[in-house]
């Protein structure tokens, strides 16, 4: 087995409190003489990964969970408050590009330092100052002080003195998203072929079309913890399908308990309530019982939405003149089974709503949340059957 | 060091002693014309008003007595104060390039030394036409600035580690420096002062220094003797705690810059 370039062990930061100047004193003397602070804000707690040669890894997660601190102590920027960090290979950034630029000084004298800052020797400088010169592509400006530089200037002569390393682990982030649209394919181009070459990288990013094109694993991180570490695709599919539950949360509607046409339980696979998982082609059934007050069975319709609300299939028993069957006491009966699910991977719920016998309002409603599995990299909400030619 | 450091070190230095000129058309005069205007300041308020006269048997003005001992003490005060604060000067770049932090200190502690040695180089040879000066006492001279060097430097490394933690201290630096200054036999011959604090005097290692110096170049002594070897100890003893402090505090300084 390859040895990993990158291993966190159990990996925690805390913020220590640094407002007043009373605690800035108190902890530096608990650093002085015990080697620690006590207090403080944790930002990270018991993060481990492990990163293997070619196998690239995305760390995603909200706003503020702690991405950019791991990324730092990852970098060797921060230290990390407890736990264990190795690493093997050289390791390059593209954080911040053009961070460690002095704007006083020229392009060229800013390139040179950033390469040693890199651990490149004068003579690598040299020999490889051509070819960052020509990826940057900034011409003359090189000679004037980086002042005068447009921000996308910066960022392309940034990378190109990352790309000219060529380092065993990359750390991006969010980086793809820097200059104009020419000089973003450009670094795409690069990234590809470097992955290509045998690359590993480790990237932050929220876009996971993005995410699930690059890496093999991923790690999600929720309010400074691992979420979720595994393969891309689970992780990502969790990850959105999180995202979507909390936007409908923020958007759901109280149930109306006073009704007279009422869904008394809906299951899906004969089970209700819990996390149920669908893989993406497979079947799946939706058992409904529903309560009537006049002895007339009430029409079911049952929708398809993605977690975050958007319709996606509805069907009613009256369209195909289906009616539930009466298990006495005014409960009805009845089950919809979809053979083969189109639905592509991703979080969904069914909602299940009753209706008086003409089919006219819809009296409650019953949710009930699943995901659907698989590894695919279409597009949309459902698989289109659908063939290429050549032509 | 390995070899990438060496020569991220030799770029820092040079980034240093550049950014001193960088920008001002005569950046280098102002290098050589600025102690030599303290010079004056001190010369003309001890030699001239106050009379002072340098110590009996040496036969030279009082200013290129004084001269000798400035120039070394600017490199020190100027050295230390400079490497104190290059932590809190980097804290941009500390906070986003992972480099080895000790190497801004010790560039900017080695840039003022730098510049402040080919002042010194300067005035010593003008001293040379004006006074009887034993070039043998060079030696002694050399060995006592290194000792000076490794001082700077160790003390550099811990307050520009304390100063990430303890702000005031970048307030109080310049006037300690100002009492050190003077609680240091550079205006003054040692044998000036009276006899009950003489004692008290060479409990700064300054003073020490000043004596090599002075005794290697003026008084015609080139041999160095122990307090060499215990200053030059005492130097490194400084680098090494200085360097310990330094390494302790280190991993924290991004979360308190």
């Amino acid at each position: 087995m390859t040895a990993p370039l990158l291993k966190l062990d159990r990996i925690a930061k805390r913020y220590p409190p640094t407002v007043q100047s009373g605690e800035r004193l108190r902890a530096f003397w608990q650093l002085l003489w015990r080697g620690r602070s006590s207090g403080g804000t944790p930002v990270l707690e018991d993060i481990s990964l492990e990163v293997l040669p070619g196998e690239s890894l995305a760390i995603i997660g909200a706003n503020g969970a702690g991405k950019s601190t791991l990324l730092k102590i990852i970098t060797g920027v921060l230290a990390p408050s407890s736990g264990e960090m190795t690493q093997r290979g050289n390791i390059a950034a593209l954080l911040e590009l053009g961070a460690g630029f002095d704007p006083e000084y020229t392009g060229l004298d800013n390139l040179r330092f950033n390469a040693a800052f890199l651990g490149l020797s004068p003579e690598q400088v040299e020999e490889r100052q051509d070819d960052i010169l020509a990826f940057a592509d900034i011409g003359d400006s090189i000679h004037e002080p980086v002042k005068h530089y447009s921000s996308g200037m910066v960022v392309r002569l940034g990378f190109a003195v990352v790309a000219s390393v060529r380092p065993d682990l990359l750390i991006t982030d969010e980086v793809l998203a820097v200059g104009d649209e020419s000089f973003q394919k450009k670094c795409i181009r690069w990234i590809e072929g470097y992955l290509a070459d045998g690359g590993t990288m480790l990237m932050v990013s929220h876009n996971m079309y993005q995410v699930q094109k690059l890496c093999r694993h991923a790690l999600w991180l929720d309010g400074g913890r691992v979420a979720l570490y595994g393969d891309v695709f689970e992780v990502t599919q969790s990850y959105l399908a999180w995202h979507e539950r909390k936007d409908a949360r923020e958007t759901h509607t109280p149930r109306n308990s006073q009704a007279p046409y009422r869904m008394l339980s809906l299951g899906l696979d004969g089970v209700s309530g819990g996390q149920h998982a669908v893989p993406l082609g497979g079947p799946l059934e939706v058992n409904l019982s529903l309560g009537a007050p006049d002895g007339r069975p009430p029409v079911a319709l049952v929708g398809i939405v993605r977690a975050d609300g958007t319709p996606v299939y509805g069907v009613a028993t009256d369209h195909d003149d289906f009616e539930a069957e009466p298990d006495g006491a005014g409960e009805y009966r009845v089950s919809l089974r979809f053979p083969a699910l189109p639905l592509l991977p991703g979080a969904y719920a069914i909602r299940a709503h009753a209706m008086d016998p003409e089919g006219l309002r819809i009296h409650d409603t019953l949710e009930s949340e699943f995901t659907v599995t698989g590894q695919a990299r279409e597009l949309g909400l459902i698989r289109i059957e659908h063939e290429w030619h050549r032509r | 060091m390995n070899r990438a450091n060496r020569a991220l070190l030799l770029r820092l230095i040079g980034r240093e002693v550049r950014s001193r000129f960088i920008g001002s058309a005569t950046g280098w005069v102002w290098l050589i014309l600025n102690p030599l205007l303290l010079l004056g300041v001190y010369g003309f308020v001890f030699g001239v008003i106050f009379q002072a006269r340098v110590p009996p048997g040496l036969d030279m003005p009082f200013v290129a007595w004084l001269a000798v001992a400035l120039w070394p003490w600017l490199m020190f005060s100027e050295g230390v104060l400079r490497g104190a604060q290059a932590i809190r000067e980097h804290a941009a770049l500390i906070s986003k390039v992972a480099l080895k932090r000790e190497l801004l200190v010790i560039a900017s502690v080695s840039a003022v030394f730098l510049l402040h040695l080919f002042g010194y180089v300067t005035v010593l040879t003008l001293i040379g036409f004006l006074a009887d000066l034993t070039w043998l006492g060079m030696f002694r001279l050399s060995l006592a600035l290194v000792g000076l060097y490794a001082l700077a430097l160790g003390l550099g490394l811990g307050l520009s580690a304390v100063q990430v933690f303890v702000r005031d201290l970048e307030q109080a630096m310049p006037t300690l420096f100002m009492f050190w200054f003077f609680l240091t036999p550079i205006l003054y011959a040692p044998s000036l002062v009276p006899e009950s604090l003489v004692d008290w005097l060479y409990w700064n290692p300054l003073t020490w220094v000043m004596g090599e110096i002075r005794a290697g170049i003026l008084h015609g002594e080139p041999v160095p003797g122990v307090a060499a070897g215990l200053l030059l100890l005492g130097g490194l003893l400084t680098l090494w705690l200085g360097w310990r402090l330094f390494a302790r505090l280190n991993p924290y300084f991004e979360d308190f810059l």
